[in-house]
């Protein structure tokens, strides 16, 4: 994942762009949109799964390219600067082409990108409202799922909106344990853990509408992980990278994952007239349940029995003035730890408030608690997580989702 | 097609309101009313929608819609709305707009380097705008094509002879002075001949802030300026401490078409603005 020549080139190429284009401009032959995120960071510890470590850091500094290639493509790449423990690393988040012009509702999508389930999966994490993704998304996507492949998508030509479509993914950063990635048994049983080549498929379909001066969507997304399941012996990497021992899961890999996952999600916005620039509400929940993550084993049943995994959040934003936001966020994530013969059942509480000035629609400064209430599992050292982070960005307005 | 199954997407109601002028029996929906800052709007499903079953798609362009409408594009999947080759049509294509700019930095605040955006306030561009909706609607449906022509003389008839009714009506407000919110007037206060003198945003898209207002306050010692003018969309209480402080009226000036109860097509847009105008003059 480290490509320092290509990091260093692709910067200065950027910055090149930065100091001739005028950014406020659609983009065209010679002037792409072109954008970049700076996001820095203190925290006193660490929330369980998540990106964000102890200390000063900085969180996902990123830049993004993007224009019309023809008539018929439109393409996007952005990059993503991480650093951990000294080292530098050059990740791909997105690197897309759609289709724009193809009949009847359909588009197409194909190479890296979000995948489309839940509702806060393909919203870029600079625009979230916390410094982190809720524990459900860190546990079973490993805070946002991006991967190669393809989707199709179809919007129907209807008043309610209603969208559904089909993708496709190759599920590296989805696969159980074992294998490959088990550096500690690499001469084990498992170790020859034979995956799928084409691990994830999702299906997912929204609707959406207004009433009165609100807006709401809601979802329903299914991921088939092939190779979500665990196989045995693979607990006691999950549990040392749990606990902490094997540093920051730098990968986006999931940490729990089964070979079926579902996914419901809402959102509800407001704003007084539907004047969103002064104030405004945004209310949304997710419930993720994931199953069929117990190895398959004929000589004990004690794992046949075990529970779900499951998660969920309700979150509430409100901007009562162009310069302040503040939102609460409340989340449970159950999972299931596989110990021996058997799993042991695991539990996380998050509890969070955040409160955020923005000098104007391109600069945050965010301070956010969060209560954390967890089992020893998780390796919380503190149950009190103090996050001051700034978020800006520089370049080319980015349209955003609702 | 006939122009009764032609559906209009319209961002701005000023849009709707022309493409209900030049194409009565279309379908037509507007994005935002006069109470929704365009600048800021969600691309929110219904809209994705909505969008999605568009022939045309009538926008003020200049940049105004960049943080949604390319989202909507892309979202609604409609070949036919994604560019201006087909059933796209930006007014500030049309036109000359004021206010453009060489270079542009977001330290200027939010400025759009094509001009300003706001230019249905200008009736001489809004005629040249319905000229060139007429030629945008004619090739998206050629079938009713003698329809569209006759809407666009009926239309061009009634404004070039309500145009110098209005100037007539507007003389006396040649030479005032005001403060306003951002630069949303500036069309119209180009027109009439009225001098914005300084502007409750610091910056362009910034709220007024209170050293802001302050500066404002010592502007208006020099007891030329007349009021202080706010669109529907516009947040007043900047407006208020200010006009409290300095002993100005503060006036509400509604947007585009619905923004107030006398606003219910163009004309009427017009009317109410100027009269308003001239009431606070008369205070």
């Amino acid at each position: 994942m480290t490509v320092f020549n290509n990091r260093v080139s692709c910067v200065a190429a950027a910055c090149a762009f930065f100091t001739t284009s005028a950014f406020a401009e659609n983009p065209t032959l010679t002037n792409p949109a072109i954008s970049a995120v700076l996001d820095g960071y203190y925290q006193n510890t660490e929330r369980p799964m998540a990106e964000r470590g102890e200390g000063f850091g900085l969180g996902h500094t990123e830049i993004a390219m993007s224009a019309n290639i023809d008539d018929m493509f439109y393409g996007k790449l952005t990059a993503v600067i991480e650093m951990h423990d000294g080292e530098t690393e050059l990740g791909l988040e997105e690197a897309f082409i759609q289709t724009l012009a193809m009949p009847w509702g359909f588009s197409i999508r194909a190479g890296r990108f979000l995948s489309d389930v839940g509702y806060l999966n393909n919203q870029h994490v600079h625009t979230d409202a916390f410094s982190d993704r809720p524990a459900a998304y860190r546990a079973f996507l490993g805070s946002h799922y991006f991967d190669d492949g393809v989707r199709v998508n179809y919007v129907a030509p209807t008043d309610l909106y209603w969208t559904m479509g089909l993708e496709s993914f190759k599920g590296d950063s989805m696969r159980a344990a074992g294998g490959e990635h088990d550096d500690h048994e690499a001469d084990s049983d498992h170790a020859e853990r034979d995956y799928k080549n084409i691990g994830v498929y999702t299906a997912y379909t929204k609707i959406g509408g207004d009433i009165g001066n609100g807006s709401w969507q809601a979802g329903l997304s299914y991921m088939r992980n092939e190779n979500g399941r665990m196989v045995e012996g693979e607990h006691e990497e999950h549990a040392a990278l749990a606990a902490g021992d094997e540093g920051h899961d730098h990968s986006h890999s999931a940490t729990f994952t089964g070979e079926n996952t579902y996914i419901a999600d809402f959102v509800y916005k407001w704003a007084p007239n539907g004047n969103y620039k002064y104030q405004h509400l945004t209310v949304s929940g997710e419930y993720f349940k994931v199953t069929d993550f117990a190895p398959l084993q004929d000589d004990h049943d004690s794992t046949a029995s075990v529970d779900d995994m499951q998660g969920w959040y309700l979150s509430s934003v409100y901007q009562f003035s162009p310069n302040w936001s503040a939102g609460v966020r409340y989340g449970e994530t159950d999972v299931q730890e596989l110990h021996g013969d058997h799993f042991d059942a695991q539990k996380l509480k998050e509890t969070e408030v955040s409160l955020a000035w923005h000098h104007s629609h391109f600069s945050t400064v965010r301070l956010q608690y969060t209560n954390q209430k967890g089992t020893n599992y998780f390796g919380i050292e503190d149950d009190n997580v103090l996050t001051l982070q700034y978020v800006m960005t520089l370049g080319a307005h980015g349209a955003h989702q609702f | 097609m006939a122009s009764a199954e032609l559906n209009i997407f319209a961002c701005e109601p000023e849009y709707a309101a022309l493409a209900k002028e030049l194409a009565p029996n279309a379908r037509i929906y507007s994005a935002t009313t006069a109470m929704q800052d365009p600048h800021q709007v969600q691309a929110r499903p219904s809209l994705i929608a909505k969008m999605r079953q568009a022939d045309i798609a009538v926008c003020a362009g200049a940049d105004l819609e960049i943080g949604w409408l390319p989202m909507l594009q892309m979202k609604s999947s409609n070949a036919k709305v994604r560019s201006t080759d087909q059933g796209l049509f930006y007014a500030a294509e049309q036109v000359e707009t004021l206010d453009q700019l060489k270079s542009v930095d977001r330290s200027m605040g939010d400025v759009h380097a094509k001009g300003n955006p706001h230019l249905h306030f200008s009736p001489e561009r809004m005629l040249k705008v319905a000229q060139a909706l007429t030629v945008k609607l004619t090739a998206v449906d050629p079938a009713s094509k003698a329809e569209y022509e006759s809407a666009l003389a009926d239309f061009s008839q009634r404004w070039t002879a309500a145009i110098p009714v209005w100037e007539k009506k507007a003389a006396p407000l040649h030479g005032k002075k005001v403060i306003a919110y951002h630069s949303s007037f500036k069309y119209l206060f180009n027109w009439v001949g009225i001098e914005q003198v300084a502007d409750l945003e610091p910056k362009p898209g910034l709220p007024p802030s209170s050293s802001h207002l302050a500066s404002l306050l010592t502007r208006t010692e020099a007891g030329d300026v007349m009021a202080i003018i706010v669109a529907s969309y516009q947040d007043e209480r900047g407006a208020n401490w200010l006009g409290e402080r300095a002993n100005l009226p503060v006036q509400v000036l509604p947007m585009s078409v619905g923004g107030n109860d006398q606003s219910q097509d163009l004309f009427s847009l017009y009317d109410s603005v100027l009269d308003l105008l001239l009431s606070v003059k008369a205070s």
